[in-house]
């Protein structure tokens, strides 16, 4: 095995382009080097690219938020813009493993590692989040919900760099949360996650958006369910329907962490709690950090 | 493929095959066991050491990305003889059981103390929540790493 660090994006396009699939894209390592060393990957290059500084930092761009793909999660969590205008984005990335996994793990790699209980991804799902993906032959946007293909399966091109996420900001009057269950209140890989935006006008809710981990091969947005919340007041037989339409679009599974029973039971009670932490946020109250 | 970096403020440098990790690299090349193998996969800190600023698990941090780094492991943390006050808070109150979870719990809270000025025992609980004790000491680790924040 080689490897190659680069210092710049135009670097690591070359030799993306000259190496293909032979390469592995190395950030922080927390999931490429766990895999590595337990032979699931085998690549002939690691291609390093946490030294790549324009790669880092958020930036508002036209009223988007645009996140560079070597962000660390650390960095995700504390960033001011983050943590005001993606607040479920920065509870999500604060939740990521442990903080030296969150020291070191960046926000493209939680997407490019494609894992069906990935953190960051269920918050910038209902933040309409898109990937850009850039190469030496030119770039692109994907939807985020388009670029997860499954589990560690992702739309990216061997040549291809997942070089940003951009995000829309919570709008005024909306309330964001990421709830996690997990079995401890920490280091953990969700049992269950979900991710709520949510608009109110009065007491009534006029916009919802939902996306769940850990529920199928990749993290979902749930329009269905979303239909069922908008015009009501999130009273609990509006959480059932919303409940219901989740349980009909996703596939929990029995694993090491919980059973598929326990998984389809926590919905109702973390629609329950999103809308409750949502609305409450909208007002412009502080609710707790998890 | 050679490397060389920063180790506790001496100059290193090893030929290792890439995909060697930073722990592997500190063990067996540079004869610093301090930060211990547990999990090999990044959950139990026990491994934890500091480069560039940064805690992270050395077990899952591939070596070469550490070239020209400035790496702090727990045997940089003593000066000569003299324990840190956090060692010494550690010693105090009891902190050590085993022991083996020590050198990372050590690391990760030298860490949280360098960055806060004050440190509730709650920010502490929060930041420490990547190092594992199968001993279960966790009150006592607590303790030591409240009582060192506390003296100037």
């Amino acid at each position: 095995m080689d490897f190659r660090r680069a210092e710049t994006t135009d670097e690591i396009l070359s030799l993306l382009s000259e190496l293909g699939p032979d390469a592995a894209i190395l950030a922080g390592g927390t999931d490429l080097m766990v895999q590595y060393l337990r032979g699931e990957v085998a690549p002939r290059v690691l291609l390093h690219i946490e030294g790549v500084s324009e790669l880092r930092g958020v930036r508002l761009v036209d009223d988007v938020l645009e996140i560079g793909t070597a962000t660390t999660h650390r960095d995700v969590g504390s960033d001011h813009q983050i943590r005001t205008h993606l607040p479920g984005l920065a509870e999500a990335a604060r939740q990521v493993g442990g903080f030296q996994t969150q020291a070191v793990g960046t926000v493209g790699g939680n997407i490019c590692n494609a894992s069906p209980a990935a953190d960051t991804v269920p918050p910038l799902l209902v933040a309409d989040a898109e990937a850009l993906l850039v190469s030496s032959r030119g770039s692109r946007v994907v939807p985020l919900g388009r670029f997860l293909l499954g589990r560690r399966r992702t739309g990216r091109r061997p040549d291809e760099l997942l070089a940003a996420i951009r995000a829309r900001p919570l709008p005024s009057g909306s309330g964001e949360t990421y709830l996690k269950v997990g079995r401890r209140g920490g280091m953990e890989v969700a049992i269950v996650g979900l991710a709520a935006r949510v608009g109110f006008s009065g007491e009534t809710i006029t916009d919802v958006r939902l996306a769940v981990c850990s529920m199928a091969p990749t993290p979902l947005r749930l329009p269905e369910a979303e239909q069922t919340l908008v015009g009501t007041r999130g009273e609990p037989e509006a959480v059932a329907a919303a409940a219901a339409a989740i349980l009909e679009a996703t596939e929990p599974i029995d694993d090491a962490r919980a059973t598929a029973a326990y998984r389809r039971r926590l919905v109702e009670p973390l629609v329950g709690e999103a809308m409750r932490i949502c609305r409450r946020r909208a007002r412009g109250e502080e609710v707790a950090w998890n | 493929m050679e490397l060389s970096f920063t180790v506790n403020g001496t100059k290193v440098a090893v030929d290792v095959p890439v995909g060697t990790t930073l722990l592997q690299v500190l063990r067996d090349e540079l004869g610093l066991t301090g930060a211990k193998e547990v999990c090999t996969e990044g959950e139990c800190g026990a491994c934890t050491v500091i480069v560039d600023g940064r805690p992270l698990d050395a077990c899952i941090y591939a070596a070469h990305a550490a070239e020209g780094a400035a790496v702090t492991t727990v045997e940089g943390l003593a000066d000569g003889d003299r324990l840190s006050s956090l060692q010494a808070a550690f010693v105090e109150a009891g902190s050590v059981q085993c022991g083996f979870c020590t050198p990372g719990f050590l690391v990760m809270a030298t860490h949280i103390l360098s960055t806060h000025e004050e440190v509730s025992e709650d920010r502490i609980r929060r930041d420490l929540v990547g190092n594992l004790c199968r001993c279960t000491g966790y009150a006592q680790i607590v303790d030591a790493v409240l009582a060192a924040g506390r003296r100037p």
